[in-house]
Protein backbone atom coordinates (compact mmCIF):
# COMPACT_ATOMS: atom_id res chain seq x y z
CA UNK A 1 0.00 0.00 0.00
CA UNK A 2 1.17 3.63 -1.01
CA UNK A 3 2.00 5.80 2.24
CA UNK A 4 -0.82 8.76 1.54
CA UNK A 5 -0.55 12.44 3.01
CA UNK A 6 -2.98 14.32 4.34
CA UNK A 7 -3.07 18.12 4.97
CA UNK A 8 -3.28 19.33 8.47
CA UNK A 9 -5.84 21.75 6.90
CA UNK A 10 -8.19 18.53 5.90
CA UNK A 11 -8.00 17.17 8.66
CA UNK A 12 -11.90 18.77 9.61
CA UNK A 13 -13.33 18.05 6.35
CA UNK A 14 -12.18 14.40 6.23
CA UNK A 15 -14.05 14.02 9.81
CA UNK A 16 -17.12 15.92 8.62
CA UNK A 17 -17.43 13.41 6.16
CA UNK A 18 -17.21 10.23 8.44
CA UNK A 19 -19.47 11.91 10.85
CA UNK A 20 -22.32 11.65 7.89
CA UNK A 21 -22.14 7.84 8.15
CA UNK A 22 -20.37 7.15 11.48
CA UNK A 23 -20.25 7.74 15.16
CA UNK A 24 -17.11 9.29 15.10
CA UNK A 25 -15.51 8.88 18.94
CA UNK A 26 -12.66 11.12 19.30
CA UNK A 27 -10.06 12.22 22.59
CA UNK A 28 -12.10 15.02 23.88
CA UNK A 29 -10.46 18.11 25.97
CA UNK A 30 -12.07 18.29 30.08
CA UNK A 31 -11.16 20.01 33.39
CA UNK A 32 -7.57 19.66 31.83
CA UNK A 33 -7.95 16.22 30.90
CA UNK A 34 -8.50 14.29 27.64
CA UNK A 35 -11.77 11.53 27.66
CA UNK A 36 -12.70 9.65 24.71
CA UNK A 37 -16.19 10.04 23.39
CA UNK A 38 -18.20 10.44 20.20
CA UNK A 39 -18.09 13.98 18.77
CA UNK A 40 -20.66 16.06 16.56
CA UNK A 41 -18.03 18.81 15.45
CA UNK A 42 -14.40 18.25 13.77
CA UNK A 43 -12.97 20.82 16.08
CA UNK A 44 -14.20 18.46 18.96
CA UNK A 45 -11.47 16.10 18.53
CA UNK A 46 -8.39 17.06 20.62
CA UNK A 47 -6.32 15.37 18.46
CA UNK A 48 -2.53 16.26 19.20
CA UNK A 49 -3.10 14.68 23.05
CA UNK A 50 -0.38 13.28 25.38
CA UNK A 51 -2.83 10.39 26.85
CA UNK A 52 -6.45 9.89 27.42
CA UNK A 53 -7.43 9.18 31.49
CA UNK A 54 -9.64 5.90 30.46
CA UNK A 55 -9.04 3.79 27.85
CA UNK A 56 -11.29 2.84 24.58
CA UNK A 57 -12.28 -0.33 25.93
CA UNK A 58 -16.06 1.08 27.02
CA UNK A 59 -16.55 0.96 23.45
CA UNK A 60 -16.18 -2.23 23.35
CA UNK A 61 -17.11 -3.47 26.96
CA UNK A 62 -19.25 -0.95 28.92
CA UNK A 63 -18.98 -1.01 32.65
CA UNK A 64 -22.38 -2.05 32.43
CA UNK A 65 -24.65 -3.74 30.01
CA UNK A 66 -27.59 -6.22 30.01
CA UNK A 67 -26.85 -9.63 28.45
CA UNK A 68 -30.54 -10.95 29.02
CA UNK A 69 -34.15 -10.57 30.07
CA UNK A 70 -35.77 -13.06 31.49
CA UNK A 71 -39.59 -13.56 33.14
CA UNK A 72 -39.67 -15.97 35.73
CA UNK A 73 -42.76 -18.11 36.38
CA UNK A 74 -43.96 -21.36 35.49
CA UNK A 75 -42.51 -21.59 32.22
CA UNK A 76 -39.29 -18.97 32.14
CA UNK A 77 -38.40 -17.36 29.28
CA UNK A 78 -34.99 -16.07 28.31
CA UNK A 79 -34.01 -14.08 25.74
CA UNK A 80 -30.37 -12.12 24.74
CA UNK A 81 -29.93 -8.89 24.43
CA UNK A 82 -27.60 -8.12 21.52
CA UNK A 83 -27.13 -4.29 21.00
CA UNK A 84 -27.87 -3.27 17.29
CA UNK A 85 -24.99 -2.56 15.09
CA UNK A 86 -23.83 1.47 15.10
CA UNK A 87 -20.76 1.86 12.80
CA UNK A 88 -17.85 3.73 14.82
CA UNK A 89 -14.65 4.94 13.84
CA UNK A 90 -12.55 5.48 16.88
CA UNK A 91 -10.54 8.72 15.54
CA UNK A 92 -6.93 9.35 17.00
CA UNK A 93 -5.94 6.18 18.98
CA UNK A 94 -2.45 6.02 19.89
CA UNK A 95 -0.24 2.32 19.39
CA UNK A 96 -0.70 1.57 22.90
CA UNK A 97 -4.69 1.64 22.57
CA UNK A 98 -4.43 0.13 19.52
CA UNK A 99 -2.62 -3.01 21.05
CA UNK A 100 -4.71 -3.09 23.97
CA UNK A 101 -7.81 -4.27 21.28
CA UNK A 102 -5.72 -6.43 20.12
CA UNK A 103 -5.48 -8.51 23.40
CA UNK A 104 -9.41 -8.25 24.21
CA UNK A 105 -10.08 -9.50 20.72
CA UNK A 106 -7.67 -12.54 21.81
CA UNK A 107 -9.52 -12.52 25.09
CA UNK A 108 -13.28 -12.17 23.26
CA UNK A 109 -13.33 -13.59 19.67
CA UNK A 110 -11.11 -16.48 19.53
CA UNK A 111 -13.10 -19.27 21.36
CA UNK A 112 -16.57 -18.88 22.27
CA UNK A 113 -17.27 -15.42 20.77
CA UNK A 114 -18.45 -12.72 22.46
CA UNK A 115 -22.04 -11.55 20.66
CA UNK A 116 -22.07 -7.98 22.15
CA UNK A 117 -18.37 -7.56 21.97
CA UNK A 118 -18.16 -8.96 18.23
CA UNK A 119 -20.81 -6.80 17.06
CA UNK A 120 -18.76 -3.74 18.43
CA UNK A 121 -15.71 -4.79 17.21
CA UNK A 122 -16.99 -5.86 13.92
CA UNK A 123 -18.38 -2.23 13.87
CA UNK A 124 -15.26 -0.43 14.44
CA UNK A 125 -12.97 1.24 12.45
CA UNK A 126 -9.21 2.23 13.91
CA UNK A 127 -7.81 5.48 12.72
CA UNK A 128 -4.69 5.80 14.68
CA UNK A 129 -2.02 8.28 15.58
CA UNK A 130 1.54 7.92 16.52
CA UNK A 131 3.46 9.06 19.21
CA UNK A 132 6.23 11.08 18.76
CA UNK A 133 7.20 11.36 22.21
CA UNK A 134 6.21 10.05 25.72
CA UNK A 135 3.28 11.29 26.95
CA UNK A 136 4.83 11.07 30.44
CA UNK A 137 6.84 9.20 32.82
CA UNK A 138 4.71 6.61 33.82
CA UNK A 139 4.30 5.24 30.25
CA UNK A 140 6.60 2.40 29.31
CA UNK A 141 5.16 1.82 25.83
CA UNK A 142 8.31 0.86 23.89
CA UNK A 143 9.32 -1.48 26.42
CA UNK A 144 6.16 -3.49 26.20
CA UNK A 145 6.58 -3.94 22.36
CA UNK A 146 3.37 -1.06 21.73
CA UNK A 147 5.13 1.96 20.51
CA UNK A 148 4.96 0.29 16.81
CA UNK A 149 1.63 -0.23 16.42
CA UNK A 150 2.62 -3.34 13.98
CA UNK A 151 0.30 -3.03 11.44
CA UNK A 152 -2.62 -3.31 13.87
CA UNK A 153 -5.30 -0.33 12.69
CA UNK A 154 -7.26 0.54 9.21
CA UNK A 155 -5.78 3.98 9.14
CA UNK A 156 -2.37 5.68 11.10
CA UNK A 157 -0.98 8.83 10.71
CA UNK A 158 2.03 10.71 11.41
CA UNK A 159 2.79 13.96 12.23
CA UNK A 160 5.04 15.94 9.80
CA UNK A 161 4.59 19.18 10.47
CA UNK A 162 2.07 20.25 8.02
CA UNK A 163 0.92 17.25 7.34
CA UNK A 164 -0.29 14.16 8.56
CA UNK A 165 1.44 10.75 6.56
CA UNK A 166 -1.33 8.29 6.17
CA UNK A 167 -0.89 4.60 6.27
CA UNK A 168 -3.34 1.91 5.19
CA UNK A 169 -4.01 -1.50 6.78
CA UNK A 170 -6.75 -2.61 5.87
CA UNK A 171 -9.34 -2.34 3.08
CA UNK A 172 -11.85 -0.72 5.18
CA UNK A 173 -9.49 2.22 5.97
CA UNK A 174 -8.41 2.27 2.22
CA UNK A 175 -11.76 2.64 1.73
CA UNK A 176 -12.63 5.17 4.10
CA UNK A 177 -9.33 7.44 3.16
CA UNK A 178 -10.66 7.43 -0.74
CA UNK A 179 -14.30 8.10 0.50
CA UNK A 180 -14.09 10.71 2.86
CA UNK A 181 -10.63 12.14 2.58
CA UNK A 182 -8.40 14.63 -0.14
CA UNK A 183 -4.95 12.40 0.61
CA UNK A 184 -2.43 11.90 -2.11
CA UNK A 185 0.05 10.04 -2.65
CA UNK A 186 3.53 10.39 -0.43
CA UNK A 187 6.28 11.74 -2.44
CA UNK A 188 9.42 10.28 -2.45
CA UNK A 189 10.65 13.42 -0.09
CA UNK A 190 7.78 13.08 2.24
CA UNK A 191 8.23 9.36 2.47
CA UNK A 192 12.17 9.46 3.58
CA UNK A 193 10.60 12.34 5.84
CA UNK A 194 8.44 9.77 7.44
CA UNK A 195 11.12 7.72 8.12
CA UNK A 196 13.26 10.26 9.67
CA UNK A 197 10.14 10.97 12.04
CA UNK A 198 10.24 7.47 12.98
CA UNK A 199 13.82 7.24 13.60
CA UNK A 200 13.64 10.19 16.16
CA UNK A 201 10.38 8.85 17.41
CA UNK A 202 12.45 6.02 18.79
CA UNK A 203 15.18 7.74 20.09
CA UNK A 204 13.00 10.33 21.80
CA UNK A 205 11.42 7.32 24.44
CA UNK A 206 13.51 5.60 27.15
CA UNK A 207 13.76 2.03 28.21
CA UNK A 208 12.01 2.21 31.27
CA UNK A 209 12.71 -1.09 31.95
CA UNK A 210 16.07 -2.60 33.29
CA UNK A 211 15.80 -5.92 31.06
CA UNK A 212 13.44 -7.43 27.70
CA UNK A 213 10.22 -7.40 28.56
CA UNK A 214 9.96 -10.93 26.92
CA UNK A 215 11.91 -12.09 30.37
CA UNK A 216 8.91 -11.15 32.15
CA UNK A 217 7.03 -14.24 32.78
CA UNK A 218 9.79 -15.95 33.93
CA UNK A 219 11.16 -13.05 36.17
CA UNK A 220 7.79 -12.62 37.53
CA UNK A 221 7.54 -16.72 37.94
CA UNK A 222 10.95 -17.17 40.03
CA UNK A 223 9.72 -14.51 42.68
CA UNK A 224 6.42 -16.08 43.16
CA UNK A 225 7.34 -16.61 47.07
CA UNK A 226 8.88 -13.20 47.46
CA UNK A 227 8.31 -11.12 50.37
CA UNK A 228 8.17 -7.84 48.41
CA UNK A 229 4.11 -8.59 47.42
CA UNK A 230 3.94 -8.09 51.21
CA UNK A 231 5.71 -4.69 51.69
CA UNK A 232 3.91 -3.39 48.22
CA UNK A 233 0.49 -4.41 49.51
CA UNK A 234 1.21 -2.10 52.43
CA UNK A 235 1.07 0.97 50.67
CA UNK A 236 -1.98 -0.63 48.43
CA UNK A 237 -5.54 0.67 49.53
CA UNK A 238 -7.30 -2.16 47.47
CA UNK A 239 -9.17 0.08 45.55
CA UNK A 240 -9.03 -1.86 42.04
CA UNK A 241 -8.77 1.61 39.92
CA UNK A 242 -5.49 0.34 38.55
CA UNK A 243 -7.05 -2.46 37.20
CA UNK A 244 -10.33 -0.56 35.91
CA UNK A 245 -8.41 2.53 33.89
CA UNK A 246 -6.20 -0.37 32.90
CA UNK A 247 -6.62 -1.05 28.76
CA UNK A 248 -6.50 -4.74 29.05
CA UNK A 249 -7.89 -5.75 32.12
CA UNK A 250 -11.90 -7.50 31.35
CA UNK A 251 -12.65 -9.07 34.22
CA UNK A 252 -16.40 -8.51 35.42
CA UNK A 253 -19.11 -9.48 37.46
CA UNK A 254 -22.89 -10.68 36.53
CA UNK A 255 -25.82 -9.98 38.60
CA UNK A 256 -29.60 -10.54 38.34
CA UNK A 257 -31.81 -7.45 38.87
CA UNK A 258 -35.31 -8.21 39.31
CA UNK A 259 -38.23 -5.42 38.83
CA UNK A 260 -40.63 -4.48 41.33
CA UNK A 261 -43.25 -6.99 39.97
CA UNK A 262 -40.81 -9.95 41.00
CA UNK A 263 -41.08 -11.35 37.73
CA UNK A 264 -39.40 -9.48 35.23
CA UNK A 265 -35.76 -8.85 35.31
CA UNK A 266 -32.17 -8.44 33.52
CA UNK A 267 -28.83 -9.80 34.09
CA UNK A 268 -26.40 -7.25 34.07
CA UNK A 269 -22.42 -7.37 33.25
CA UNK A 270 -20.29 -4.94 35.76
CA UNK A 271 -16.54 -3.84 35.37
CA UNK A 272 -14.89 -5.77 38.37
CA UNK A 273 -11.60 -5.92 39.97
CA UNK A 274 -9.26 -8.81 41.11
CA UNK A 275 -8.19 -6.37 43.54
CA UNK A 276 -11.42 -6.54 45.49
CA UNK A 277 -12.04 -8.12 48.58
CA UNK A 278 -14.94 -10.51 47.03
CA UNK A 279 -13.42 -11.44 44.14
CA UNK A 280 -12.27 -14.65 44.33
CA UNK A 281 -15.12 -15.58 46.72
CA UNK A 282 -17.06 -18.17 45.37
CA UNK A 283 -19.81 -20.20 46.31
CA UNK A 284 -20.10 -21.42 49.80
CA UNK A 285 -18.15 -18.79 51.37
CA UNK A 286 -14.38 -19.41 50.40
CA UNK A 287 -12.04 -16.86 49.20
CA UNK A 288 -9.14 -18.44 47.41
CA UNK A 289 -7.36 -15.09 47.35
CA UNK A 290 -8.49 -13.46 50.53
CA UNK A 291 -5.48 -11.06 51.32
CA UNK A 292 -4.61 -8.06 49.35
CA UNK A 293 -1.37 -9.39 49.01
CA UNK A 294 -2.37 -12.20 46.83
CA UNK A 295 -4.38 -10.20 45.33
CA UNK A 296 -1.96 -7.64 44.21
CA UNK A 297 0.41 -9.99 43.26
CA UNK A 298 -2.04 -11.68 41.15
CA UNK A 299 -2.96 -8.29 39.41
CA UNK A 300 0.62 -8.20 38.14
CA UNK A 301 0.79 -11.89 37.50
CA UNK A 302 -2.06 -11.07 35.32
CA UNK A 303 -0.53 -8.76 33.26
CA UNK A 304 3.20 -9.87 33.16
CA UNK A 305 2.76 -13.81 33.30
CA UNK A 306 -0.28 -15.19 33.19
CA UNK A 307 -2.05 -13.61 30.14
CA UNK A 308 1.16 -13.65 27.84
CA UNK A 309 1.08 -17.87 28.68
CA UNK A 310 -2.60 -18.25 27.29
CA UNK A 311 -3.19 -15.89 24.68
CA UNK A 312 0.43 -15.31 23.61
CA UNK A 313 0.53 -11.56 24.05
CA UNK A 314 1.70 -9.38 27.26
CA UNK A 315 -0.89 -7.93 29.22
CA UNK A 316 0.04 -4.88 29.85
CA UNK A 317 0.60 -2.28 26.83
CA UNK A 318 2.50 -0.25 28.95
CA UNK A 319 0.20 2.99 28.74
CA UNK A 320 0.63 3.75 32.14
CA UNK A 321 -2.89 4.60 33.10
CA UNK A 322 -2.81 2.52 36.39
CA UNK A 323 0.18 4.79 38.28
CA UNK A 324 -1.79 7.69 36.50
CA UNK A 325 -4.57 6.69 38.44
CA UNK A 326 -3.39 5.45 41.60
CA UNK A 327 -3.52 7.15 44.92
CA UNK A 328 -0.70 5.49 46.33
CA UNK A 329 1.82 5.62 42.90
CA UNK A 330 2.38 2.02 42.68
CA UNK A 331 4.08 1.60 39.37
CA UNK A 332 4.74 -1.70 37.30
CA UNK A 333 8.17 0.11 35.99
CA UNK A 334 9.33 0.19 39.35
CA UNK A 335 7.43 -3.28 40.58
CA UNK A 336 8.86 -5.21 37.44
CA UNK A 337 12.59 -3.56 37.57
CA UNK A 338 12.21 -4.53 41.81
CA UNK A 339 11.64 -7.82 41.11
CA UNK A 340 13.94 -7.78 38.30
CA UNK A 341 16.94 -7.15 40.70
CA UNK A 342 15.67 -9.93 43.24
CA UNK A 343 15.79 -12.05 39.97
CA UNK A 344 19.13 -11.42 39.05
CA UNK A 345 20.81 -11.70 42.87
CA UNK A 346 19.14 -14.82 43.53
CA UNK B 1 -49.89 -13.60 53.03
CA UNK B 2 -48.06 -10.10 52.30
CA UNK B 3 -44.86 -10.01 55.30
CA UNK B 4 -45.64 -7.15 57.67
CA UNK B 5 -43.59 -4.38 57.28
CA UNK B 6 -42.33 -1.90 60.33
CA UNK B 7 -40.88 1.17 60.27
CA UNK B 8 -39.11 2.79 64.15
CA UNK B 9 -36.61 5.40 64.84
CA UNK B 10 -34.16 6.65 67.47
CA UNK B 11 -31.79 9.25 67.32
CA UNK B 12 -31.81 10.60 63.56
CA UNK B 13 -33.50 13.23 61.77
CA UNK B 14 -36.08 10.57 60.09
CA UNK B 15 -34.93 11.57 56.38
CA UNK B 16 -33.86 8.38 55.77
CA UNK B 17 -37.66 7.36 56.20
CA UNK B 18 -38.82 10.26 53.95
CA UNK B 19 -36.56 8.88 51.16
CA UNK B 20 -39.99 5.73 50.85
CA UNK B 21 -42.48 8.50 50.44
CA UNK B 22 -40.32 10.11 47.64
CA UNK B 23 -41.07 6.78 45.47
CA UNK B 24 -43.94 8.04 44.78
CA UNK B 25 -45.65 5.44 42.64
CA UNK B 26 -42.94 2.47 43.25
CA UNK B 27 -44.29 2.56 46.94
CA UNK B 28 -47.72 1.87 45.81
CA UNK B 29 -46.24 -0.86 43.23
CA UNK B 30 -44.41 -1.76 46.53
CA UNK B 31 -46.99 -1.66 48.51
CA UNK B 32 -48.62 -5.13 46.28
CA UNK B 33 -46.14 -7.36 47.96
CA UNK B 34 -46.31 -5.76 51.75
CA UNK B 35 -48.12 -4.88 54.53
CA UNK B 36 -47.13 -1.34 55.67
CA UNK B 37 -48.44 -1.92 59.67
CA UNK B 38 -46.52 0.51 61.71
CA UNK B 39 -44.96 3.56 60.26
CA UNK B 40 -45.45 6.67 62.61
CA UNK B 41 -43.96 9.21 59.17
CA UNK B 42 -45.70 8.06 56.89
CA UNK B 43 -48.80 6.28 58.19
CA UNK B 44 -51.98 6.36 61.03
CA UNK B 45 -51.90 2.69 61.34
CA UNK B 46 -49.94 0.76 64.17
CA UNK B 47 -49.59 -2.52 65.30
CA UNK B 48 -47.90 -4.13 68.40
CA UNK B 49 -46.68 -6.75 65.99
CA UNK B 50 -45.05 -9.51 65.46
CA UNK B 51 -43.11 -7.77 62.25
CA UNK B 52 -41.49 -9.56 59.25
CA UNK B 53 -39.61 -7.11 58.23
CA UNK B 54 -38.47 -3.66 60.41
CA UNK B 55 -36.83 -0.87 59.39
CA UNK B 56 -35.08 1.01 61.89
CA UNK B 57 -33.65 4.55 61.68
CA UNK B 58 -31.40 5.89 64.09
CA UNK B 59 -28.62 5.43 66.40
CA UNK B 60 -28.63 5.08 70.15
CA UNK B 61 -28.13 8.07 72.40
CA UNK B 62 -30.09 7.15 75.20
CA UNK B 63 -29.80 4.40 78.15
CA UNK B 64 -33.63 3.79 77.88
CA UNK B 65 -33.66 3.85 74.58
CA UNK B 66 -31.97 0.65 74.33
CA UNK B 67 -34.73 -1.65 75.93
CA UNK B 68 -37.38 -0.04 72.98
CA UNK B 69 -34.31 -1.07 70.70
CA UNK B 70 -34.72 -4.81 72.05
CA UNK B 71 -38.54 -5.03 72.36
CA UNK B 72 -38.90 -3.79 68.59
CA UNK B 73 -35.65 -6.84 67.90
CA UNK B 74 -37.70 -9.44 69.67
CA UNK B 75 -40.73 -8.60 68.11
CA UNK B 76 -39.08 -8.66 64.52
CA UNK B 77 -38.33 -11.76 62.30
CA UNK B 78 -36.23 -9.36 60.08
CA UNK B 79 -34.23 -6.11 61.85
CA UNK B 80 -32.80 -3.59 59.25
CA UNK B 81 -30.60 -0.78 60.09
CA UNK B 82 -31.97 2.30 58.05
CA UNK B 83 -29.27 4.79 57.05
CA UNK B 84 -25.99 5.74 58.52
CA UNK B 85 -26.86 6.69 62.12
CA UNK B 86 -28.77 3.28 62.76
CA UNK B 87 -25.76 1.43 60.67
CA UNK B 88 -23.13 3.09 61.65
CA UNK B 89 -23.57 5.81 64.47
CA UNK B 90 -23.59 8.24 61.72
CA UNK B 91 -23.11 12.26 62.19
CA UNK B 92 -24.40 11.80 65.96
CA UNK B 93 -21.37 9.88 67.14
CA UNK B 94 -19.19 13.12 66.82
CA UNK B 95 -20.06 13.65 70.05
CA UNK B 96 -18.27 10.79 71.48
CA UNK B 97 -14.92 12.40 71.09
CA UNK B 98 -16.03 15.39 72.62
CA UNK B 99 -16.44 16.19 76.59
CA UNK B 100 -20.52 15.01 76.96
CA UNK B 101 -21.26 17.53 79.78
CA UNK B 102 -19.77 20.52 77.56
CA UNK B 103 -21.60 19.16 74.32
CA UNK B 104 -25.41 18.45 76.51
CA UNK B 105 -25.01 21.97 77.89
CA UNK B 106 -23.59 23.84 74.49
CA UNK B 107 -27.11 22.22 73.45
CA UNK B 108 -29.54 21.99 75.92
CA UNK B 109 -28.32 25.39 77.68
CA UNK B 110 -29.51 25.39 81.68
CA UNK B 111 -31.82 22.28 80.89
CA UNK B 112 -28.95 19.88 80.31
CA UNK B 113 -29.57 18.11 83.34
CA UNK B 114 -32.90 17.39 81.94
CA UNK B 115 -31.67 15.56 78.77
CA UNK B 116 -29.05 12.59 80.14
CA UNK B 117 -27.49 10.99 76.81
CA UNK B 118 -24.73 8.81 76.39
CA UNK B 119 -22.53 8.48 73.59
CA UNK B 120 -23.93 7.15 70.13
CA UNK B 121 -23.91 3.95 69.17
CA UNK B 122 -25.49 2.09 66.13
CA UNK B 123 -28.07 -0.85 66.35
CA UNK B 124 -25.45 -3.59 66.21
CA UNK B 125 -24.11 -1.94 69.42
CA UNK B 126 -27.34 -3.27 71.21
CA UNK B 127 -28.84 -5.81 69.41
CA UNK B 128 -27.96 -8.51 66.13
CA UNK B 129 -29.03 -6.61 63.11
CA UNK B 130 -29.91 -8.91 60.05
CA UNK B 131 -29.06 -6.36 57.09
CA UNK B 132 -28.07 -2.97 56.39
CA UNK B 133 -29.43 -0.04 54.03
CA UNK B 134 -26.26 2.41 54.48
CA UNK B 135 -26.04 6.19 53.61
CA UNK B 136 -27.45 9.96 54.66
CA UNK B 137 -29.87 9.71 53.56
CA UNK B 138 -30.39 6.22 52.13
CA UNK B 139 -30.74 5.66 48.39
CA UNK B 140 -34.34 5.10 47.80
CA UNK B 141 -33.49 2.79 45.18
CA UNK B 142 -30.83 0.68 47.15
CA UNK B 143 -34.19 0.30 49.74
CA UNK B 144 -35.89 -1.47 46.98
CA UNK B 145 -33.45 -3.69 45.71
CA UNK B 146 -32.87 -5.28 49.24
CA UNK B 147 -37.01 -5.01 49.83
CA UNK B 148 -36.94 -7.00 46.61
CA UNK B 149 -34.39 -9.47 47.50
CA UNK B 150 -36.34 -10.15 51.31
CA UNK B 151 -39.36 -10.99 48.98
CA UNK B 152 -38.02 -13.09 47.03
CA UNK B 153 -36.07 -15.01 49.35
CA UNK B 154 -32.63 -13.93 48.75
CA UNK B 155 -29.93 -12.57 50.67
CA UNK B 156 -29.54 -8.91 50.40
CA UNK B 157 -26.34 -7.96 49.43
CA UNK B 158 -24.57 -4.46 49.63
CA UNK B 159 -21.32 -3.49 47.25
CA UNK B 160 -18.29 -4.85 49.20
CA UNK B 161 -15.64 -2.73 47.23
CA UNK B 162 -14.88 1.45 47.67
CA UNK B 163 -16.62 4.14 46.09
CA UNK B 164 -13.69 4.55 43.64
CA UNK B 165 -15.05 1.45 41.39
CA UNK B 166 -18.20 3.54 41.10
CA UNK B 167 -16.24 6.45 40.15
CA UNK B 168 -13.61 4.39 37.52
CA UNK B 169 -16.87 2.95 36.04
CA UNK B 170 -18.44 6.66 35.70
CA UNK B 171 -14.92 7.63 33.78
CA UNK B 172 -14.59 10.69 36.65
CA UNK B 173 -11.78 12.46 36.98
CA UNK B 174 -10.16 11.74 40.58
CA UNK B 175 -11.32 14.38 43.32
CA UNK B 176 -7.66 13.99 44.50
CA UNK B 177 -7.13 15.83 40.97
CA UNK B 178 -8.71 18.91 41.97
CA UNK B 179 -7.06 18.92 45.07
CA UNK B 180 -9.65 17.41 47.28
CA UNK B 181 -9.13 14.65 50.14
CA UNK B 182 -11.89 12.26 49.81
CA UNK B 183 -12.56 9.07 51.90
CA UNK B 184 -13.92 6.90 48.65
CA UNK B 185 -10.91 4.94 48.55
CA UNK B 186 -12.14 3.27 52.11
CA UNK B 187 -15.74 3.75 51.63
CA UNK B 188 -18.90 1.53 51.03
CA UNK B 189 -19.73 1.97 47.25
CA UNK B 190 -23.02 1.29 46.42
CA UNK B 191 -24.00 5.23 45.82
CA UNK B 192 -23.07 5.41 42.10
CA UNK B 193 -20.05 7.93 43.53
CA UNK B 194 -22.73 10.53 43.71
CA UNK B 195 -20.65 12.77 45.50
CA UNK B 196 -17.39 12.31 42.81
CA UNK B 197 -19.77 12.50 40.14
CA UNK B 198 -21.33 15.80 41.23
CA UNK B 199 -17.64 17.33 42.03
CA UNK B 200 -17.34 16.83 46.12
CA UNK B 201 -15.43 14.38 47.71
CA UNK B 202 -16.94 11.66 49.45
CA UNK B 203 -17.44 12.01 53.32
CA UNK B 204 -17.66 8.08 53.99
CA UNK B 205 -21.51 8.22 54.33
CA UNK B 206 -22.16 4.27 53.59
CA UNK B 207 -19.51 3.22 56.29
CA UNK B 208 -16.26 1.51 55.90
CA UNK B 209 -15.67 -1.59 53.42
CA UNK B 210 -15.13 -4.79 55.37
CA UNK B 211 -11.14 -4.97 55.28
CA UNK B 212 -10.34 -1.29 54.79
CA UNK B 213 -6.55 -0.80 54.22
CA UNK B 214 -6.37 2.23 56.79
CA UNK B 215 -3.07 2.98 57.09
CA UNK B 216 -2.59 3.23 53.00
CA UNK B 217 -5.48 5.46 53.08
CA UNK B 218 -3.98 7.50 55.66
CA UNK B 219 -0.81 7.67 53.68
CA UNK B 220 -2.36 8.83 50.78
CA UNK B 221 -3.85 11.54 52.58
CA UNK B 222 -0.59 12.67 54.21
CA UNK B 223 0.63 12.58 50.96
CA UNK B 224 -2.28 15.38 49.79
CA UNK B 225 -0.98 17.55 52.70
CA UNK B 226 -2.71 16.82 55.79
CA UNK B 227 -1.56 15.89 59.05
CA UNK B 228 -2.76 13.18 61.75
CA UNK B 229 -5.07 15.05 63.09
CA UNK B 230 -6.62 16.45 59.81
CA UNK B 231 -7.29 12.52 58.93
CA UNK B 232 -9.02 11.83 62.08
CA UNK B 233 -11.36 14.83 61.64
CA UNK B 234 -12.69 13.82 58.49
CA UNK B 235 -13.02 10.07 59.51
CA UNK B 236 -14.85 11.05 62.29
CA UNK B 237 -17.53 13.21 60.03
CA UNK B 238 -19.66 9.62 60.03
CA UNK B 239 -17.10 7.21 61.93
CA UNK B 240 -17.30 8.97 65.23
CA UNK B 241 -18.08 4.89 66.51
CA UNK B 242 -15.80 2.83 64.18
CA UNK B 243 -12.12 1.59 65.74
CA UNK B 244 -10.69 3.73 62.98
CA UNK B 245 -10.31 6.58 64.94
CA UNK B 246 -9.23 5.16 67.74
Amino acid sequence: MPIMILGKEKVPQFVEGLLRDYQVIGPRKKDGFYLFGPVSKPEEIALEYPIALYPPRKFFLPAKEPVLRFRLGEKPEVEPVVEPPTPKVLFGLHPCDLHSTRLLDAAFLKENPDANYETRRRNAIFVGIDCLAPCDEYAFCKDMGTLDPKGYYDLFLTDLGEAYAVEIGSGRGEELLRKYSAAREATKAEQSKLEEVRKDRDKNFPSRLKFDASKLPEILWSRFNSPYWGELAKRCMGCGSCTLVCSTCYCHDVLDRVELNLTEGERIRVWDSCLLDEFAKVAGGLNFRPSLEQRLRHRFYRKGKYLWDLLGLPGCVGCGRCTRHCLAKINPIEVFNDVYQEYSQA
Amino acid sequence: MKPKVAIFEFGCCEGCQLQIPNLEEKLLELLEHIELVSWREGSSAHSEGPYDITFVEGSITREEEKDRLRQIREKSRILIALGACAHIGGVNAIKNSMDQEEVRRYVYGDKAEWFPSIPAMPLSAVVPVDYVVPGCPIDKEEFLEITKALLMGKTPVLPNYPVCVECKRAENICVYEKGLVCLGPITRAGCNARCPTFGNRCIGCRGLIDNPSINAHKEVMARYGLCAEDIINKYRMFWGYAEVIK
